[in-house]
């Protein structure tokens, strides 16, 4: 297992051949190949070892990759002031790939930057002081951040004590870049990072090109000791539409490696022939599920939402997803700090129809929502057959999955009765789950992430008490508490968590291969046989 | 002269069509092979009700099925839909499953074909009607109301067809349409049926409007408006009746264009959206299990296939039946010898 690779340091080599490059497929071009705009799994995966933040993820898999560990920064910060001031201490001689030194007011400039740039990673920094202001204004900066450029001392004041911030500070959206780095999207001239990778190439829509950052080895890795060196020389990452052509490459030998999934055409194949020696399963941390508008008829009424949760048959739709959904129903997956199984609504579909029947809702009148990715759009039209099973006259609307959540994420969208959702863990922590997707006060007008609008004022208080909180094991019972009460309240019918997979060519040792919940595929990680 | 000229002064000119038209053995068997699958997706209800027994928008991914003697699933573990059973199950899933959702495939490609077909023969005939009085209109009064209309039908054609029918679609499909009193929801099947008659028009009206405009200069033209004839009556009551061969003719082959405009677009979301099922979007999911369940892409594809070939051929038949100068046109500029009996 991969487990035995773990932060292997510079220049350790576990058996395989060093050197060498690495042909890898992507279905489509990143969101954006910029550290502070990247805000999706393949982006994430693209950059994960070229832009190390102030702290970094453990290069593990499972429950050990969730850990947050020193990056940049020497140590873990020290949280003092009542858990409102955080202090690091950036190592000394450390270089981005172009031979500039790194600053801690680098720091500085890249938080600046998020809001800058207007990412949709900024929400996770503005709990900074004076981050609001400079989010609006965007002059004058962060008065909440002090660094010394001397001792590498960076200090951040936040207005309120935020349990996650250490996750938060992990994040690339917050990794040093220099301090010349234009405000714009660098997507086709990706600014230079301080990992053992740096991009030397970006077409757009076509692919893009790794190499050693020429300073990993003289000093980055140094100051850097555990962080993983690579074995590759050199990585190309080509774009290749269908996946089922990226899987045809891979047994062709004229690939290492795919990002994407399999086909669900390909993947039964796949997962018989190749498990084990190129392809494994990769548990992630995820919610699949069905939201329901708590504010309007029908689903307003809690018994009308229990119903539906127990029409919703999550063997049906681990058959949808070719095996690749492992069917749970609540609100926090396996793996995520928390996570205790309960079960409050076996697939019982008569009960179902007596509750609707009992529950005798005003209007039956309802318009389900999904995106167009295959397995998401064959589940939400199976949604649609169960909620016409119960005796609702649905609407089915399917959108590209493009601007899907652009389009439910607005309150003004007419018919925003239920629909289809996931959601994917920003990093390892229970408040990620809760706070922006069913808090009351992440009710917003646009890119809402509370799509049931559910608002219970208890609930809400405890969110925010928990999110001041480090994560212990006190802290982590009473999500798991959290959890139950919500899906008492079923504004969802959550139906499973989505497993990932790696697959490789016969050259590469699968062994070696370290696949993050976060982050995806290391690219530190890849090794030919 | 000839055989043909003979004929032309006993008989009118509809009839030596239809006598013309029947000797087409080819038109004719298309013609009986369109018929036969029209009566193939007219009998969807009947099979769905009493063979299938199912809707083409049920699923059935958890249940299992009696084949032969032998219980199996519907859709296995692995998401593998059931194959064809022809008459293994009395009748249900003849075809087999449509993927991991397992609904009955047969019965979706007849209940698809209705939606195609449907989509189709109205979009041809809402483009027929529009182009013939936008024709008519541009090419009788010519001046600026010929300039407004033929520069409007311009910008139309200037956008290709696939990519005008997908940015129109995909619009559409999230809020759809409203104009004045016309509300349309997005997964409204007048949705496509509207974009199609749209980006179809010009192709119909510019040669309509030719027509016209050479049918304006005859001598019948003149004296109707010398006896008096008012434009509308001269439009409706003269020219029209002159230029129905050309649009019968436009209107056979616009429905087996507008088949493949549907398909193109369902196949690229943009047409008809789920649970709603057509041949064009039953290929585009069907595409998808190529590898392990081909016939869910092949069928469509064929009965897609079979549909346009069969109103092509009979179009042109029907075009050679109504109007045998083209043909001797055609094959004059092909350098083939002029067919017996068809000079006047």
């Amino acid at each position: 297992m991969a487990f035995g690779l773990v932060a292997c340091g510079s220049g350790n080599s576990s058996g395989g051949k060093e050197g060498g490059t690495l042909t890898g497929t992507y279905a489509s071009f990143p969101d954006a190949l910029d550290p502070a705009l990247s805000y999706t799994a393949e982006g994430w995966n693209a950059l994960a070892d070229v832009y190390i933040p102030l702290l970094t993820y453990k290069h593990a898999e499972g429950v050990e990759g969730s850990e947050v560990i020193p990056g940049l920064a020497k140590e873990m910060p020290k949280i003092t002031n009542g858990g409102k001031t955080y202090t690091l201490f950036l190592r000394p001689g450390l270089k981005y790939s172009d031979g500039t030194p790194v600053k801690a007011s680098d720091f500085t400039y890249a938080a600046e930057r998020v809001f800058k740039t207007n990412s949709g990673g900024s929400p996770f920094y503005t709990g900074i002081v004076g981050a609001e202001k400079f989010a609006e204004t965007k002059t004058g900066g962060i008065p909440g951040i002090k660094t010394n450029d001397k001792t590498g001392e960076i200090v951040i004041n936040l207005t309120k004590p935020r349990g996650t911030f250490t996750n938060e500070l992990g994040l690339m959206f917050v990794a040093p870049v220099p301090p010349d780095t234009p405000n714009t999207n660098q997507s086709t001239s990706p600014p230079p990072g301080t990992g053992p990778y740096m991009i030397t190439k970006s077409d757009p829509g076509k692919g893009w090109s790794y190499e050693r950052n020429p300073e990993w080895a003289k000093a980055n890795s140094k100051a850097m000791p555990d962080y993983p060196s690579g074995h590759m020389d050199k990585i190309d990452i080509r774009i290749v539409r269908n996946s089922s052509t990226q899987v045809n490459e891979i047994e062709q030998g004229k690939a290492d490696w795919m990002q994407t999934q399999p086909p669900p055409d390909r993947y039964p194949e796949v997962k018989s022939k190749y498990e084990g020696t190129q392809f494994r399963v990769q548990p992630t941390i995820n919610t699949y599920f069905f939201w329901m508008n708590t504010t309007k008829p029908p689903f307003d009424d809690v018994k009308v939402r229990q119903a539906v949760n127990y029409a919703v048959d999550p063997a049906a739709l681990e058959r949808i997803y070719v095996g690749t959904i492992a069917g749970t129903q609540q609100i926090l997956p396996p793996g995520m700090p928390g996570y205790e199984k309960f079960e409050l609504y076996p697939h019982d579909l008569a009960k179902a129809k007596a509750m609707i029947k009992e529950a005798n809702p005003s209007d039956m009148d309802i318009t389900v929502w999904g995106d167009n990715e295959s397995e998401n759009e064959a589940a939400v039209t199976y949604y649609n057959d169960v909620l016409s099973q119960l005796g609702f006259k649905t609407t089915l609307k399917v959108i590209n999955a493009d601007n899907y959540f652009t389009v439910i994420g607005n309150l003004t969208t007419p018919e925003l009765d239920t629909g289809w959702a996931d959601w994917f863990q920003d990093y390892p922590h229970p408040n990620d789950f809760f706070q922006p997707l069913l808090a009351g006060e992440s009710i917003l007008p646009t890119n809402n992430g509370n799509f049931a609008q559910i608002d219970v004022p208890a609930f809400n208080e405890k969110i925010v008490k928990l999110g001041e909180e480090q994560l212990e094991s006190e802290q982590k019972a009473e999500y798991a508490e959290l959890d139950k009460g919500y899906m008492e309240e079923a504004p969802w019918a959550p139906y499973g968590t989505r497993t990932l997979s790696t697959f490789v060519s016969s050259a590469i040792d699968l062994d070696n291969v370290i696949f993050n919940s976060t982050f995806g595929q290391y690219l530190t990680s890849f090794e030919f046989k | 002269m000839g055989a043909v000229a003979r004929e032309a002064h006993s008989h009118s000119p509809w009839y030596l069509a239809y006598r013309r038209l029947r000797r087409n053995r080819l038109a004719l068997a298309s013609l009986a092979l369109f018929v036969l699958i029209i009566a193939f997706v007219l009998a969807a209800p009947l099979w769905a009700d009493h063979v299938a027994h199912t809707g083409p928008n049920t699923t059935h991914t958890t249940e299992t099925i009696v084949v032969d003697g032998e219980q199996r699933d519907v859709v296995s573990v692995e998401g593998k839909p059931i194959g064809p059973v022809w008459f293994g199950a009395g009748g249900r899933f003849f075809l087999g499953a449509d993927g991991g959702l397992g609904r009955d495939e047969m019965v979706r490609l007849m209940y698809g074909g209705r939606t195609s077909l449907f989509i189709a023969l109205t979009s041809a005939l809402i483009t027929t009607i529009l182009a013939t009085v936008l024709g008519l209109l541009a090419g009788y009064y010519r001046g600026w109301t010929d300039g407004v209309i033929s520069r409007t039908l311009d910008v139309i054609w200037s956008f290709p067809v696939v990519l005008l029918g997908i940015a129109l679609g995909t619009a559409l499909a999230v809020g759809g349409l409203k104009i004045g009193p016309l509300e349309l929801a997005g997964n409204s099947l007048w949705i496509p049926i509207l974009i199609i008659a749209v980006v179809y028009t010009p192709y119909m009206a510019r040669p309509i409007r030719g027509e016209v405009l050479a049918l304006r200069e005859k001598e019948f033209v003149e004296a109707a408006v010398s006896q008096g004839a008012g434009s509308l009556r001269v439009m409706f009551g003269e020219l029209l009746p002159n230029l129905w061969s050309t649009v019968i003719v436009f209107f056979t082959l616009n429905i087996a264009n507008n088949m493949l405009l549907e398909a193109s677009l369902s196949f690229l979301g943009a047409g008809v959206q789920p649970p709603n099922s057509s041949w064009g979007k039953m290929v585009s999911t069907g595409v998808e299990l190529i590898y392990t369940a081909p016939l869910l892409a092949f069928a469509p594809g064929v009965m897609i296939l079979l549909t346009v070939l069969s109103l092509n051929v009979f179009g042109d038949g029907l075009r050679d039946a109504l109007d045998p100068k083209s043909k001797v046109r055609l094959e004059a500029r092909a350098g083939l010898p002029e067919p017996e009996g068809t000079a006047v």
